[in-house]
């Protein structure tokens, strides 16, 4: 394998780095496969009808897929630690904001319950005890 | 180190038909440099995440909102173009790894193959989308207040066009990231036809590379979105 002896060369230049990984042929071709029979994988969920879980079936193949292409084509899983995490706290803070986007959601529709818990707490913020306070004038 | 500093540091090339790289000179060694642009490198794609994450947000407020008419828009997308154009990503983000693996080892004419290959991905996978670009715009199927619909086809619906204001945003900045790829896989072929890329220096062609490949992961979450939708 004349590719080894390459990529050792590549190795020694650049002194004991992992992230200088160099993938094989045979690994990546497994992988396009992979992604190409998911692909079909998705179509075929897609007509089934397993109610609201479709979206959930839609979403859990393109996460595998998306990992296929995250590790191996675009290397994360040799690169270094930092870089790692670099990418992946992308995906916390994603988390946190489809969170916060699923919290509205689910408490849309709520204002007459809210307004029977809230309103008499606003009413004394408009209309604060006229009796009392006073002290900055 | 102090004497480092007035020296820039080599990386020789591997042989003919190649040229030696020069570390910039305000890093110590090519690891250093490495290193250093790859960091900012997955930064970069990390905030992309979160631009197409907002994007993503926004689809899937207004699909729990609206679910009938996400639906049945969703259906006047050609879900066989989807899953063509799907098929084209993922063969084009393969062969720019095998691009990105040809100048780790210094194959330059492999190289180039892999890369007018990608970059041919990328022009089917355009002009797919202009042909059903063209047959919304056709139908009057534009996002927000541009929405039209003459022959009303989807009158019984809420808010269809909310569901392309979604379609035409997300796909259009898709689309763009592609163009802006296929431009970055176009500037590396001049480089690598000079010999810049050898196994002792492919930043540059990773780099591109990783651009690549994050146009084919977003890609991945929209096709099933978009085309088949839940």
């Amino acid at each position: 394998m004349s590719h080894a002896t390459h990529s050792h060369t590549a190795h020694d230049a650049h002194g004991e780095g992992g992230h200088h990984h160099v993938a094989s042929s045979a690994l990546f071709f497994k992988v396009l496969v992979a992604l190409l029979f998911l692909t079909v994988i998705t179509v075929a969920a897609s007509r089934v009808d397993f109610g609201a879980a479709n979206l959930l079936i839609a979403m859990l193949i393109a996460s595998v897929k998306a990992a296929l292409v995250m590790s191996i084509f675009m290397h994360l899983k040799w690169d270094t630690a930092v870089n790692r995490i670099m990418f992946l706290s992308s995906f916390l803070f994603l988390a946190l904001l489809f969170l916060f986007t699923l919290a509205d959601l689910s408490t849309r529709g709520m204002e007459e319950q809210l307004q029977r818990v809230a309103a008499p707490v606003a009413d004394q913020w408009k209309h604060p005890n006229p009796s009392g306070g006073g002290a900055h004038h | 180190m102090s004497d480092h500093a007035h020296h820039s540091v080599v990386i020789p090339a591997p042989g003919p038909g190649f040229q030696d790289h020069v570390v910039a000179h305000h890093f110590d060694t090519a690891d250093q440099e490495f290193d250093a642009c790859k960091l900012g490198f997955w930064l970069f794609l990390a905030t992309e995440i979160l631009l197409f994450g907002g994007l993503f947000a926004a689809y899937f407020y207004f699909h729990q909102m609206y679910p009938e008419t996400f639906v049945a828009c969703g259906r006047t997308l050609s879900w066989k173009l989807g899953a063509l154009n799907t098929t084209v990503l993922l063969l084009s983000s393969w062969t720019m790894a095998m691009g990105v693996r040809s100048a780790q080892t210094s194959q330059k004419g492999k190289l180039l193959v892999y890369c007018a290959l990608t970059v041919l991905g990328a022009a089917i996978f355009m002009v797919v989308k202009f042909f059903e670009y063209s047959a919304k715009i056709d139908h009057g199927f534009l996002p927000g207040r541009f929405f039209t619909d003459p022959a009303g086809e989807l009158a019984h619906l809420e808010y269809p066009n909310m569901f392309f204001s979604i379609y035409f945003t997300m796909t259009g900045i898709h689309g763009l990231h592609v163009l802006i790829g296929a431009a970055l896989i176009i500037w590396i072929m001049f480089g690598a036809k000079k010999g810049r890329f050898h196994a002792g220096y492919y930043l540059p062609v990773d780099l591109v590379g990783l651009y690549w490949h994050l146009v084919d992961l977003i890609w991945i979450f929209l096709f099933p979105l978009l085309y088949l939708v839940p």
